[in-house]
């Protein structure tokens, strides 16, 4: 069934057809809207879901912490400042290995108020232990909140779902819905062995000396390690169901390309278009979009990149001090190629703010990554378009 | 009136171990011990930060015999209500679901949540053990923290400034079907309310003054004495609250001077007997608003 | 969280999450501790306060325990005649009962009381060896009653000499019906002739029978009372119409009914004066008792003044008689004394003029005596007369025994602990010896010198050593020997036991609810003024029952489980015996266990001691 919806609605078909069964959630611009399409899922009987409408994110992660522990799918969606004060939270999620979903309306941090989209709040969630999957348009949304479910529950791991404010929570795309018996059929309920049972008692999250701390921080970094494998073959399994895969990474055009573009989120869509734009003028230009940001798939980003001269990473973030993180992370994922085939990475911040990043901005950076001649890597990103 | 045994009242089953890490003397071991005997085995226990998450013990033990999960300082209401609408999603009405904290986790941090989920009418079990201050953290005051009382930083010549904080008139406020104050020192009221609780559906709210041996200076066996002695010199009146309404006193307080109470507490050791009046005072008073209401009830 | 349970394999090493796989009892946290709980029973004050050395406490717990019939026997243990107790014992067991601080003491009296009437026809358990030495008791009043009945009871063989035509002594010649049938004390004597003791009445001792004479017997106990009355020592005292107490009380207990006349003056303050008081009002007289001091210093029971007083008896205190006068004159000032006159209504003889006043003096009270009591003193002046036809002396007995060997002659005689005069093989008892001239005390000294005898007896018979661990019998440190102790059966199991007594300080009241004490059921005063009766009829069973739950049952762990419902360490559990055990391993030595118990069964010793 194809329906013309917003992302917001994406993430609450994808939640719907997940079968989740309790769903906290508290109202922040622009997420709202997927958790009001959820209250009425819930009420006019889609969803048998239980929402708790809690009076803060931190209760919502909390009350999802508390379901998730007794063993039921659990889900929230929330953006920005709601997601940093779930920041405590998160990280009892991720070291409590609960499988819970949460969608990200990417959208920037105060002060001053600002409700449109950049990935600083995502980012800024980096190390408290959740699979971070960023999306490009509504279908890959409603998809990879399903794959999301059962990603999370194949490693007891959290999952964040991130989509881009307004250009994609706000924007009305046809998107292919999957019937709900071919859903259950990819996803069956959760059955977690382990979990708040009163025939089964256990106690969870009790202090942890030095003695044992380490070893749970080990085992959480080896679940992280399988991810993108586990990624790989539910990725693989959905597209046998319904004809569509993304991928942690994906390359566009990359064949005998001598600079890629590095992208996620929305700024993809446009810079396949510059490369489309610049192909037909015989560039030779590609694009590799992250889809996966944790765990960093260095290994299909080794793959893809290594031997391409020059890669030009387009950030919509900032580490205040350092620098853009994809281009950052990217630089240290690539570091140990060897010198004849590691690229020369340089980093653009842009879009900040949820600033519109025009395929004139994109074809700026791609120009001035192609005529840069340096060798080396410049460790200093260019800020694009900023008034004196 | 004869009294029915204790023995004869108080059930057998143990959900508590042995071995667990509280203090010599501990009154929130001892609440927890009773509270559980009432609620039974099918309970599950969200367990916010506190002196708890110690006496609980370390990891690979638990001194529950009952489901518990450890969560974060302010999230005892929030994750106990995520809890409860898990088991309701899976079909399970019966259980009870206790958020267990302590006055910080109540009083302080974990208000907001608490506040949220009263009145959300969330059925859960909200219990609080009271020992007047961050006790597990060393003693640092509380908004539970009695006028008049040393802690750590509110040390030599500035005890506590401010009364005590009224969260059960905060609970009340929320119209929530069910909020008591008990105190293990009288088992067999606490053992009613806990069942009253039980049988209740929304939130249930229990305020327990637990003392603390090493954070009242008191001596390990003086525990029951002195929560005894907070319910006579009616400094903790023990009452109930059903629909934010109507307000019963449960155990007579006769109104013993509280100056006893306090001499027996290291942390009021300070306290000059013009400071002892001003307690006084003030305890009378707010028996008298209490009186008030029980009587407009 | 895991969705597999694998995680919890050994094989898999540290699981991803903290999850618990044991309880905390692999902590020793008993380790902590520098003092521990040990249950040690101890000594309830009504056991130490008890003269006979009954195991109240004991009784009580059984009682409440519904155990009636071993309750019952329990009594039976220390105390040959619990009904007569339960209606004549002043009670000091109520006087020490801790219950007294919280609200009323238990009404021990009573409930002891309804143990003995249930006792009644019932044998005590008899002699579990038959031994060969003979032993003989020199009087049947209480003491020689109670050591005839624990010595049958230790096995020997028992003849009680009795001077009287039926034993009973001071129970049955001394206390007045309408306080102790006559029915009760046959029954209860009753018992001790079924264990077989020998009772030779119509036998005094050093005129039918000599000491000389005790070559038959391996040991003797006299125990012969007290019978001459003190003198009052004024002008007058031989008139006619002058009774001496003991005299007057004997004649109605043999079934005389005496004609005092209407105006009855009792002299003295002490129990005797009221039975005399009591016994002259159901003869029909109006009487009078003075006692030279106050209210405050008489020596006789409160409930038996109020008993007297509510039966009509007036008191004059502050007043001593200085002369008695038969002055006829003083009777034709009355005229309607002169009416009965006329109608002969007294024996008067025609020598004696019968006694028709007493003169008295007033006294005011000075500085407390050797009794403590404050000394009366005369007032100068104070002289009256009160007008009378019958004046009763009841100011003290003193003891006839001359058939004693003569260093044992003047004042009361010393013993041993054990009831040892200093002759060997001669014990005596009762109120020979200087202690309260009570049927308690008596009691209590029959049992002491049964233990002392039998300890005797098997010295000599190279049985037992010369050493009794005194301490180890009394029940406390100055409680009666415990006959149980001595034979070493206690029926109550008893933890560490240590001879200490629990005072009210020991225990802990907010355990305890209040509860009103159940009064006796008192036969009201006019009814009871005009016949022999029995008064007081003591309570229904079930207020007796109700009685012995208000008990607090002091020092005596009785299982009540307030210690292992408020220790905080899950570490006392109970055994099938109804008793505790302390897991040491995880107590940590709070003490709640024992600040809580109720009744001071608990003791926190150091560590490592």
């Amino acid at each position: 069934m194809k329906k013309v919806i917003v992302g917001n609605h994406a993430v609450s078909w994808g939640v719907a057809l997940a079968r989740t069964e309790v769903i906290a959630a508290y109202p922040i611009t622009p997420q709202t809207q997927i958790v009001e399409e959820l209250a009425e899922m819930c009420d006019d009987g889609r969803l048998a879901a239980r929402f708790v409408k809690v009076e803060s994110e931190h209760s919502a992660m909390a009350a999802c912490i508390g379901a998730s522990a007794t063993g039921v799918r659990a889900f929230t969606a929330t953006s920005s400042q709601g997601l940093l004060l779930m920041h405590e939270l998160l990280h009892w999620a991720g070291l409590g290995r609960l499988p819970i979903v949460m969608a990200d309306v990417n959208r920037a941090v105060a002060p001053g108020w600002n409700i449109w989209t950049d990935q600083n709040d995502t980012l800024a969630q980096r190390d408290t232990g959740w699979v971070q999957l960023y999306c490009e348009n509504n279908q890959e949304v409603l998809d990879t909140t399903i794959q999301a479910f059962a990603l999370a529950e194949k490693l007891s791991l959290p999952v964040m779902i991130v989509l881009d404010a307004f250009f994609l929570s706000h924007t009305s795309e046809p998107v292919d819905i999957p019937s709900p018996a071919d859903v259950d059929a990819f996803l069956p309920p959760r059955n977690a062995a382990l979990k708040l049972d009163t025939s089964d008692p256990h106690a969870f999250g009790a202090l942890t000396t030095p003695a044992v701390y380490m070893e749970m921080r080990k085992r959480q970094q080896e679940a992280f390690d399988q991810v993108p494998e586990a990624y790989r073959l539910i990725d693989a399994d959905w597209d046998r169901r319904f004809g569509r895969s993304w991928g942690a990474i994906e390359s566009y055009r990359t064949e005998d390309a001598d600079t890629v573009l590095v992208t996620s989120g929305t700024i993809t869509s446009t810079s396949r278009y510059v490369i489309n734009e610049r192909r037909e003028r015989g560039e030779k230009v590609g694009l590799v979009k992250i889809k996966m940001f944790r765990p960093f798939p260095t290994e299909p980003l080794r793959r893809a990149l290594a031997g391409i001269p020059k890669v030009a990473v387009l950030d919509r973030n900032i580490s205040p001090g350092h620098g853009g993180i994809f281009a950052e992370e990217l630089r240290s994922a690539l570091y140990d190629l060897p010198s004849s085939r590691r690229p020369r990475v340089d980093g653009y911040i842009l879009g900040l703010g949820g600033r519109d990043v025009t395929p004139d901005v994109i074809g700026e950076c791609l120009d001035a990554t192609r005529g840069n001649q340096s060798s080396s890597s410049s460790r200093e990103d260019l800020w694009v378009g900023v008034k004196p | 009136m004869t009294q029915i045994p204790l023995k004869e009242i108080m059930p057998h089953e143990e959900f508590l171990e042995s071995g667990h890490l509280a203090c010599p003397g501990c009154g929130a071991s001892l609440s927890m011990r009773m509270v559980l005997k009432a609620l039974g085995e099918k309970t599950v226990v969200a367990l916010p930060a506190c002196c708890w998450s110690i006496i609980a013990g370390p990891y690979p033990q638990s001194s529950l015999k009952l489901p518990l999960y450890h969560s974060a300082f302010e999230t005892g209401a929030s994750v106990a209500s995520g809890i409860k609408a898990a088991l309701l999603a899976r079909g399970d009405t019966e259980t009870t679901v206790v958020a267990w904290a302590g006055d910080g986790g109540t009083f302080d941090i974990g208000l907001q949540a608490l506040s949220g989920a009263a009145e959300r009418n969330e059925d859960i079990l909200y219990v609080c053990y009271d020992n007047e201050a961050y006790m597990n953290t060393g003693i640092q005051r509380s908004s539970a923290t009695p006028l008049g009382a040393w802690t750590t930083t509110t040390p030599g010549a500035h005890p506590e400034a401010r009364p005590k904080k009224d969260i059960l008139a905060i609970l009340a406020a929320h119209r929530i079907p069910y909020a008591a104050s008990a105190t293990p020192a009288y088992p067999e009221d606490l053992l009613a309310k806990v069942r009253k609780a039980k049988a209740t559906k929304g939130t249930r709210f229990l305020h327990l003054l637990a003392p603390c041996p090493p954070g009242w200076k008191t001596a390990d066996d003086e525990t029951i004495e002195l929560a005894r002695m907070a319910v006579r010199a009616r400094i903790f009146p023990l009452l109930e609250i059903e629909n934010g309404e109507t307000w019963r006193i449960t155990v007579d307080s006769p109104g013993d001077p509280i100056g006893p109470y306090l001499a027996k507490q290291g942390r009021f050791r300070h306290l000059k007997n013009e400071d002892i009046g001003a307690i006084q005072a003030q305890v009378d008073s707010r028996w008298k608003a209490l009186q008030r209401r029980v009587a407009g009830s | 969280m895991a969705e597999s349970k694998a995680i919890l394999d050994i094989a898999h090493g540290v699981p991803p999450v903290s999850v618990s796989q044991t309880s905390t009892r692999v902590n020793k946290t008993g380790s902590w501790k520098y003092i521990r709980p040990l249950y040690r029973d101890r000594v309830a004050p009504c056991n130490q306060g008890c003269p006979v050395g009954i195991d109240i406490e004991g009784y009580m717990n059984l009682l409440r325990e519904g155990r009636v019939d071993e309750a019952r026997d329990l009594v039976l243990r220390e105390n040959p005649m619990p009904a007569t107790t339960g209606r004549v014992c002043y009670h000091p067991c109520e006087s020490s009962c801790n219950r007294a601080s919280f609200d009323q003491p238990v009404a021990i009296h009573s409930v002891e009381r309804m143990l003995g009437d249930m006792a009644l026809g019932k044998p005590a358990a008899p002699a579990l060896e038959k031994r060969a030495e003979s032993v003989g008791v020199i009087g049947s009043g209480p003491a020689g009653l109670a050591c005839a009945y624990h010595l049958a009871r230790l096995g020997y063989s028992v003849t009680v000499y009795e001077a009287e035509s039926e034993p009973g002594g001071v129970l049955r010649w001394g206390i007045p019906e309408y306080r102790l049938p006559k029915a009760i004390l046959a029954s209860e004597i009753g018992r001790i002739r079924d264990l077989g003791v020998t009772f030779r009445t119509n036998t005094h001792v050093g005129r039918d029978v000599t000491l000389a004479e005790r070559g038959m017997h391996d040991a003797v106990f006299a125990a012969t009372g007290v019978h001459q009355s003190r003198e009052l020592g004024i002008p007058g005292e031989s008139l006619t119409g002058v009774w001496r107490g003991l005299d007057l009380l004997r004649a109605v207990n043999a079934g005389e009914r005496p004609q005092l006349g209407k105006r009855v003056v009792v002299i003295g303050g002490g129990n005797t004066a009221m039975d005399c008081a009591r016994t002259a009002l159901r003869l029909g007289a109006e009487v009078t008792v003075l006692y030279r001091r106050s209210r405050n210093e008489m020596p006789a029971n409160h409930e038996e003044v109020e008993a007297a007083l509510h039966e009509g008896a007036r008191f004059s205190f502050l007043t001593m008689p200085v002369e008695v006068t038969g002055d006829p004159r003083e009777a034709d000032i009355d005229p309607l004394r002169a009416i009965e006159d006329t109608f002969g209504q007294f024996d008067r003889s025609s020598e004696d003029p019968r006694v028709s006043a007493v003169l008295c003096a007033r006294m005011e009270l000075g500085e407390p005596d050797a009794s403590g009591r404050r000394a009366p003193r005369r007032v100068e002046h104070s002289e009256f007369r009160i007008a009378c036809d019958t004046i009763v002396t009841a100011l003290g007995e003193e003891a006839d025994t001359d058939y004693l060997p003569a260093e044992l002659h003047g004042g009361a005689i010393r013993v041993t602990a054990l009831g040892e005069t200093s002759r060997t093989a001669l014990f005596a008892g009762g109120d020979l010896l200087e202690e309260p001239h009570t049927v308690a005390f008596a009691l209590g000294s029959g049992k002491r010198a049964a233990i002392g005898i039998d300890h005797y007896l098997r010295m000599k018979a190279g049985e037992a050593g010369a050493d009794v661990e005194l301490g180890e019998l009394k029940l406390g440190p100055d409680g009666n020997l415990s006959m149980t102790r001595w034979r070493a059966d206690d029926p109550v199991a008893r933890v560490n036991p240590v001879n200490e007594v629990v005072r009210v300080t020991d225990l802990n009241l907010s355990q305890f609810g209040h509860a009103r004490r159940a009064e006796d059921v008192l036969r009201p005063a006019w009814e009871t003024r005009h016949d022999f009766l029995e008064a007081n009829l003591g309570l229904p069973r079930e207020d007796a029952m109700a009685e012995a739950r208000r008990c607090f049952n002091c020092a005596v762990c009785n299982g009540c489980e307030v210690c292992l419902i408020f220790c905080p360490d899950v570490s006392i559990s109970r055994r099938d015996d109804g008793k505790f055990d302390i897991a040491y391993d995880y107590c940590k030595g709070c003490g709640l266990c024992a600040a809580e118990c109720p009744r001071g069964a608990i003791t926190m010793t150091r560590e490592g001691l």
